[in-house]
């Protein structure tokens, strides 16, 4: 604490961080820490010795994941509130940070030979990359709105920059600005919905900061007990829930999804797919059972709807795709609608839960099982050699099994966990989530999902009846791919983590 | 007294807002759209600036330099690669955006 300061203004004693709250955040300064040192790598280091960016990068992120393996407050089961209420974390933002920087790794080892085949900067990649991943950390662990909005722009302006990222490239640049107007529309709502919550319930007595999460549940809760929640504050809710749920790409706010999937780099896409989406998810989740758990009785119905048809418009949308990258961006639109109808039955049934899992450990899984099959089938797509990034027809998968059939493997173990094959894990995360909707009776959302569930088996299974049983055309051989050594341990782990990784949630009861 | 006047800097602010939300989703130009982006951070802000002002709370005067901030950060990079797009295609029509499709 800086004396001075504490002199002039006796409240800055109350509000100064202390040195423990800069401890809490120690994985986000290290991650962001980790960007710098990629661009300082870039000025020094002789060109022959570039290789060692994203080695750096890797290597600082799987020790952050395991210092906060280590040190995070994995044994404290009470909330830990640091920097006088702008933070708060507990067991299951610790578990999406861990999402956070496993998606990060991963999409490196996608990035570098990616990036190096199209002569793009690998340094200014992964710098960009490990500042969205810092944001998106403190993005999940925001009880203020303040941090929350910082948080969720940083990752967004960064994230700008990954889609459109190979310049020379048409498409990139399309989904670039794409996403770009489709970003900077839900942020608008989203900033407008703060707006009108702090300006509504700023006036009400008792509440001293009405961007505090915890005072706007309390002020919330009063207000509805009273029967008096104002018209302004229920616009405010229903804006910032939209411009969530855009994040998230949940129905109707899906449409920007295929264009900007299809056109991305495929290691931003991944990255979109699950970091970005994990931090939609999440966020929806804390809002929607923390500040706004007292309108429960009006939020529940509009996610149980959104739900169930962003299950059925994802589904139905990537059954009418031929392109891969697309028809992975849609299905991912359903695995949306899936998180969406967890945090609807969390919302029906406050203290539901499936197998002993709450539902937000629930939604914790599910995003590890999604980032595990979503980062085997894009090592696939990558390893693929293709004239332009942004096609990627499901013919160009031909005797993928033939030509490599690690690959071919990688793809079944990813395509089969998304798909939901027993015992993959993301069989086991779609069973917990099931199982979240029949404890709280959410018939017509179990329903829909299930439906869902049906229909993904069938566009699944096109792309990988390509790549397995198909031979190719005129019985013409194609060159086998060779992998290099990383990329075939990394196939291994993920797949062993595909494989085993759902057993190991069951038994974890 | 107090109460009018903060209706009035709300029925401006929701204006320009809806005023925004209306050029994004209707006009084709992606400067504009871009500019019409903008407008509607600029209406929040301008609420947020009468809230603070009519609640007597400091938070949201100091958010809005926050937005701001944010804002400045996201027309660098959003004009960049409308640039970038245009040295490419050569034009900003976003009808002109046809290359993803199915």
């Amino acid at each position: 604490m800086i004396p001075f300061f504490a002199a002039v203004d006796p409240a800055f004693k109350l509000l100064a961080p202390r040195s423990a709250d800069w401890l809490t955040i120690l994985p986000e300064i290290a991650v962001a820490g980790l960007s710098l040192l990629c661009l300082l790598q870039a000025m020094l280091l002789p060109k022959a010795l570039r290789a060692l960016i994203p080695v750096t990068a890797r290597t600082g992120l799987i020790l952050v994941a395991l210092m906060s393996l280590v040190a995070g407050p994995w044994t404290q089961a009470a909330d830990v509130e640091s920097f006088a209420g702008l933070l708060r974390q507990n067991l299951p933002t610790d578990g999406v940070r861990a999402v956070f920087l496993l998606s990060a790794l991963l999409t490196s080892f996608l990035a570098e030979r990616f990036l190096r085949e199209r002569d793009a900067a690998v340094a200014d990649y992964h710098h960009v990359l490990l500042v969205v991943t810092a944001a998106f950390m403190l993005l999940v662990q925001s009880n203020h709105f303040v941090t929350f909005f910082l948080a969720l722009e940083t990752a967004a302006v960064g994230l700008y920059v990954l889609v459109g990222y190979l310049r020379r490239s048409a498409a990139s640049l399309e989904a670039g600005v794409k996403y770009l107007v489709a970003g900077g529309l839900s942020s608008a709502l989203l900033l407008m919905g703060i707006v009108l919550v702090y300006g509504a319930l700023g006036a009400v007595p008792g509440v001293t900061d009405s961007l505090n999460f915890t005072q706007i549940g309390k002020a919330l809760a009063a207000q509805s007990a009273a029967g008096a929640v104002s018209p302004l504050t229920l616009a405010g809710v229903a804006l910032i829930l939209g411009g969530v749920a855009f994040k998230l790409g949940a129905f109707p706010f899906h449409a920007w999804i295929p264009d900007v999937y299809q056109g991305a780099p495929t290691p931003t896409t991944a990255f979109l797919g699950t970091a970005s989406k994990a931090a939609g998810a999440f966020t929806l989740l804390i809002l929607a059972t923390g500040p706004f758990a007292p309108l429960a009785v009006k939020v529940a119905p509009l996610l149980a709807v959104g739900a169930v048809l962003t299950l059925l418009a994802g589904n139905l949308g990537a059954l009418a795709t031929t392109d891969v990258k697309r028809t992975l961006a849609l299905s991912g639109v359903s695995h949306a609608g899936f998180i969406l109808a967890a945090v609807t039955a969390a919302l029906v049934l406050p203290g539901v839960d499936a197998f002993g899992y709450d539902v937000e450990q629930v939604v914790v899984l599910y995003l590890l099982a999604y980032v595990v099959g979503t980062f085997l089938t894009a090592q696939a797509l990558v390893a693929l050699p293709a004239l332009e990034d942004h096609r990627r027809p499901q013919l160009a998968l031909r005797g993928l099994l033939r030509r490599s059939p690690l690959l071919g493997g990688a793809l079944g173990f990813g395509i089969g966990s998304l798909a939901g094959i027993p015992p993959s894990v993301g069989f086991i995360a779609k069973l917990l989530v099931l199982a979240l909707l029949v404890a709280a009776k959410l018939w017509w959302v179990l329903g829909a999902a299930l439906i869902g569930v049906a229909i993904s088996i069938h566009y699944y299974f096109s792309i990988l009846r390509e790549a397995v049983v198909r031979p190719t055309e005129d019985d013409e051989e194609l060159a086998p791919l060779e992998l290099p050594l990383g990329t075939r341990v990394l196939v291994f782990v993920l797949a062993a983590a595909s494989l085993l990784g759902g057993l190991f949630m069951l038994a974890g009861r | 007294m107090e109460n009018t006047a903060l209706a009035h800097h709300l029925l401006l602010a929701g204006l320009l807002f809806v005023l925004g939300l209306t050029g994004v989703l209707v006009r084709r130009n992606l400067l504009v759209v871009y500019m019409c982006l903008e407008l509607m951070l600029a209406a929040a802000t301008l609420a947020l600036v009468a809230f603070s002002r009519f609640n007597r709370t400091m938070d949201g005067a100091v958010l809005v330099f926050f937005v701001i901030t944010v804002a400045a950060a996201e027309v660098a990079v959003g004009l960049a690669l409308i640039v970038a797009l245009f040295r490419k295609r050569g034009t900003v029509q976003s009808d002109a955006l046809t290359t993803l499709r199915d």
